[in-house]
């Protein structure tokens, strides 16, 4: 198992450097100028010369391959610039970050295991009674519904008519944990919403089919109790396609947070990497995109390795 | 199109709605000489009611502030950069640099020299004074290219600055330069603490220091080597090897006395993109980039004392948070957690009847504008540009688009503006002329132009509904909607005949006309090249007689008018939503008064908390 994981994460490191000059070509063939789409929002730098002097301390007056090797040594180094939107420093604002959206996952994943679940189960073990049908029907529901219009909805119901969240904004744990739950409440919610729906799907198709197999039948026949039955036998298989559920949306962290993250304004991951792809913002554009290609890899390493844990018959040895 | 224009909306909001002050009164504070301009004189219709101190007053933006001295890049909001630096001179209602701040008089000897009396009794928040030195010191700093202002390129007229007292200074300009006092009032103007600065560059050297002196050390320590062999080896070259010895160790000492002489200026110091020392009237409590920043009061403000309201500014602090969203903003100011915001015009209608919020319109110096390529393609001909401006209904769009928030536009600065030429009247509505036009430039069958705008809901909606009125005259514009970052490498290769565009903050003249009129200006690329509009601009940034800069800019602008140059659209009203509990905010005097009411009149709550 060591040797599968050594060699897993020497071969993500081969595909993170042919990652990291796809990201940086991909990234220099957008169109656009990051100095010039600064200057259009701020004025006073629509002279050609103040242009110029910030390309040059930029390092974007560099012939490409250069700036891509000042990138890549940089990078491994632990140097990774400045934001070309906010002036902070790359790194820095990355730190600053990763625990948000950590947070949004942690609590999306909370809420989407606390509705996610029981939905399933309910409606497995109902199966096409009217329970099924409408469990059934909600996470329909909970994964189509767009995440803005539920958010904004959300917003008006529990912050402006009746006021119990903060309609927007994000309190560090270690200013106030209280106002943290708070201003996190809502958010992770309409994100684990939509995770949520699908889980209960799987979990509900995944059951559904452990439960005709054979072992429980058996296992019934024995005389073992349903609770029994479920908790020892049935669960541990349909566990199999959660995992897959949950290492996909870890796996999309990032992307995922997005709208989330703007809609309810927290600083996180996701609306740094898409404010700095509208922006051209190259550093910030190059960091988020190799830390997500890290955190897609690292997810399915996971997910690869609690399968094995999970199913014995995919256990790599 | 939009973002910039939601930014912007954010960034005078802030302004607005942060001062207030009921009106004058005497007991000024012997120190510090208040300043006695008109822009004091309002007398009693000011505010009903008597200022009340306390409340953290919060606003929202869709950006984070970025650095905070204003001379780095990249600054995004610019009102709240306002609160904690304060400019030498500001702006009044004609958006002209005439009120002065921390400037407290200005005279041009010369077309080279300008004499500036600067205000006493201010001083930063550290505690250092604003002086002659103070200002010297600074702008010198904007002009060492290793310093990395941005700023830098906007004081290339400057030749040099001479201290004449402690609270006097002398411009000496390498040419003549009418556009000084316009840049006085931009960003060169805020002024920061030579304390701060002096820490900041000892920190940039040290540093820069400290990584050579291992190396130095190496260096003295393999001389002193060479030295000790060479002296037991006897003769000349032990001499020499001992001079250079001694030559390194010299030069080792004087490196680590500067060190320490570095160590002591840049003692406690912290860097000022990060802890901005200015002397405004609230200071840095804390800030979470892209989440907010939080001001607290200055309690040492220079012109409360100075005109005997010791109390302003009246709130203990002032917060903005970043939420990108408008319908967030709107939805935080309405549960109560945001106390001012700006708003879009298609959110009128929502707070129009909302009883616990006021809404303020504010006609903005900004220009909603469509520039033409004239390097190439149909656009060279004017009869085609005149067809196209008569084409367009401004009033209609005014209407449907903007619900009626603007104003028509007739030339590059807005109707309040002080190089405004009023004989200009906004060009007709008239399709049937443009037909005639077209037939005649010879396209009696109408012609299709290239054309590229911004990809945002309000530029769209823009954009759709000048298509549909061209359409109507046998002008298809084919537009590629783009993201503002898009649009450079089309503006920059003429890849458009026809292309939307926004000006922002039109107050110093030379600064658009430049922009848009010169060839080397960023929003031309070449797209223009008319040699009298070229030599107008020249002339107009060289003239320091008001009156005669003021024709200049008028005839700039009738030459732009007569050659359609480009199509100007409108000039729009910003909209600010605040919650009634916000005390102090007369929209007229806003209006009359500009920028400089805005500074000299802190806001405050009806009871003190927001």
């Amino acid at each position: 198992m060591k040797r599968y994981i050594a060699s897993r994460l020497l071969y993500s490191i081969l595909i993170l450097f042919f990652v990291s000059i796809l990201i940086f070509t991909l990234a220099r063939l957008m169109p656009g100028d990051p100095i010039q789409a600064a200057a259009m929002i701020n004025t006073d730098l629509a002279n050609p010369e103040i242009m110029n002097d910030l390309r040059a301390k930029f390092g974007l007056d560099k012939p490409y391959h250069e700036q891509y090797f000042l990138w890549l040594t940089d990078f491994a180094k632990g140097e990774w610039g400045d934001s070309l939107g906010s002036g902070e420093e790359v790194l820095a604002m990355f730190l600053r970050r990763l625990p948000v959206t950590l947070e949004l996952f942690i609590g999306a994943t909370f809420w989407s295991f606390i509705i996610g679940f029981p939905f399933g189960i309910i409606a497995a073990l109902r199966r096409n009674s009217w329970l099924d049908a409408s469990l059934t029907t909600t996470s329909i529901i909970g994964v189509s519904i767009p995440v803005f219009w539920e958010g904004i909805v959300f917003i008006y119901l529990f912050a402006v008519i009746l006021p119990i969240f903060p309609p927007s904004g994000y309190v560090p744990f270690s200013e106030s944990p209280w106002e943290n739950l708070l201003s996190v409440a809502m958010p992770t919610f309409v994100m684990g919403t939509q995770t949520a729906g699908l889980l209960a799907r799987y979990v509900r198709s995944s059951l559904l089919e452990v439960l005709g197999q054979d072992f429980i039948r058996t296992a019934r026949a024995k005389g073992l109790r349903e609770k029994a039955m479920l908790i020892r036998h049935a669960a541990r298989p349909a566990l199999l396609p959660v995992v897959t559920v949950i290492g996909l949306s870890w796996g999309y962290m990032v992307a995922g947070s997005f709208l989330v993250e703007y809609m309810f304004a927290i600083p996180g991951l996701g609306r740094m990497g898409v404010n700095a792809v509208f922006a051209r913002d190259f550093p910030v554009i190059q960091a988020t995109l190799v830390i997500v290609a890290l955190n897609v890899m690292l997810a399915n390493l996971t997910v690869d390795l609690v399968y094995g844990y999970l199913d014995p018959r995919v256990r790599i040895h | 199109m939009a973002l910039k224009k939601k930014l912007a909306l954010t960034l005078i909001l802030g302004g607005i709605f942060l001062y207030s002050f009921f009106y004058i009164q005497q007991g000024m504070a012997e120190d510090v000489p208040a300043p006695t301009q008109a822009w004091m004189e309002w007398g009693d219709a000011y505010w009903p009611t008597k200022p009340v101190r306390g409340g953290m007053f919060r606003a929202a933006s869709p950006y984070y502030i970025g650095v905070l001295n204003p001379n780095h890049f990249p600054v995004m909001d610019w009102i709240t950069m306002g609160y904690i630096h304060e400019k030498l001179i500001n702006h009044d209602g004609n958006y002209k640099a005439t009120a002065p701040w921390l400037a407290e008089s200005w005279e041009y000897i010369d077309e080279v020299t300008v004499l500036m009396k600067l205000r006493k009794g201010v001083r930063f928040h550290d505690g250092s004074p604003f002086n002659a030195e103070s200002v010297k010191y600074q702008m010198e700093w904007i002009l060492d290219k290793k310093n990395g202002a941005w700023s830098r390129t906007m004081l290339k007229p400057v030749k040099s600055i001479e201290v004449m007292d402690s609270h006097t200074v002398k411009w000496h300009f390498k040419e003549p330069w009418g556009a000084f006092l316009g840049t006085m009032a931009s960003v060169p103007g805020y002024q920061i603490s030579m304390k701060a600065l002096k820490a900041e560059s000892a920190s940039t050297e040290l540093k820069i220091l400290n990584r050579r002196l291992k190396g130095t050390k190496r260096k003295v320590k393999k001389i002193e080597k060479k030295a000790e062999e060479a002296e037991e080896e006897g003769g000349k070259s032990a001499k020499k090897a001992e001079a250079l010895a001694e030559k390194a160790r010299k030069e080792l000492a004087d490196m680590e006395n500067k060190i320490r002489e570095l160590k002591e200026i840049s003692k406690n110091h912290r860097p000022l993109d990060a802890y901005p020392v200015g002397s405004g009237q609230f200071m840095l409590e804390k800030n979470s980039p892209g989440n907010y920043i939080q001001l607290k009061r200055n309690p040492d403000w220079w012109y409360g004392k100075s005109i005997g309201k010791p109390d302003m500014p009246y709130f203990d602090g002032y917060k903005v948070s970043v939420i990108p969203d408008s319908s967030v903003r709107l939805a935080s100011l309405k549960a109560g957690a945001l106390d001012a915001i700006s708003i879009n015009p298609v959110q009128y209608k929502i707070v129009e009847k909302d009883k616990k919020i006021n809404l303020q319109p504010f006609p903005a110096n900004w220009l909603i504008w469509l520039m033409l390529n004239q390097a190439e393609g149909p656009c060279k001909d004017i009869r085609v540009r005149k067809a196209i401006s008569h084409a367009i209904d401004r009033k209609a769009l005014i209407f449907g688009i903007q619900f009626g928030f603007g104003r028509e536009a007739s030339c590059i600065f807005p109707d309040r503006h002080w190089t405004h030429n009023p004989n200009l009247k906004p060009v007709s509505y008239d399709p049937e002329l443009s037909k005639k036009l077209l037939s005649e430039a010879g396209y009696p069958d109408g012609l299709t132009i290239r054309g590229v705008t911004a990809n945002t809901p309000t530029a769209q909606a823009f954009s759709k509904a000048i298509m549909g009125m061209l359409g109507k005259v046998g002008i298809k514009w084919d537009v590629k909607f783009l993201s503002i970052a898009g649009l450079g490498k089309p503006f920059m290769n003429l890849e458009y005949d026809m292309a939307g565009g926004m000006f922002q903050w039109i107050f110093e003249p030379d600064v658009i006309s430049t922009a848009l009129y010169t060839p080397d200006g960023v929003l031309n690329y070449g797209r223009n090249n008319n040699e009298e509009v070229i030599a107008l601009i020249k002339a107009g940034r060289k003239e320091i007689d008001e009156s005669k800069r003021i024709k200049i800019y008028h005839q700039l602008e009738k030459v732009l008018y007569d050659n359609y140059m480009d199509i100007y659209l409108f000039y729009p009203v910003l909209l600010f939503a605040s919650s009634k509990n916000v005390q102090g905010n007369n929209t007229d005097m806003i209006k009359q008064y500009g920028e400089i009411f805005v500074r000299s009149h802190p806001y405050w709550f009806k009871n003190g908390r927001p």
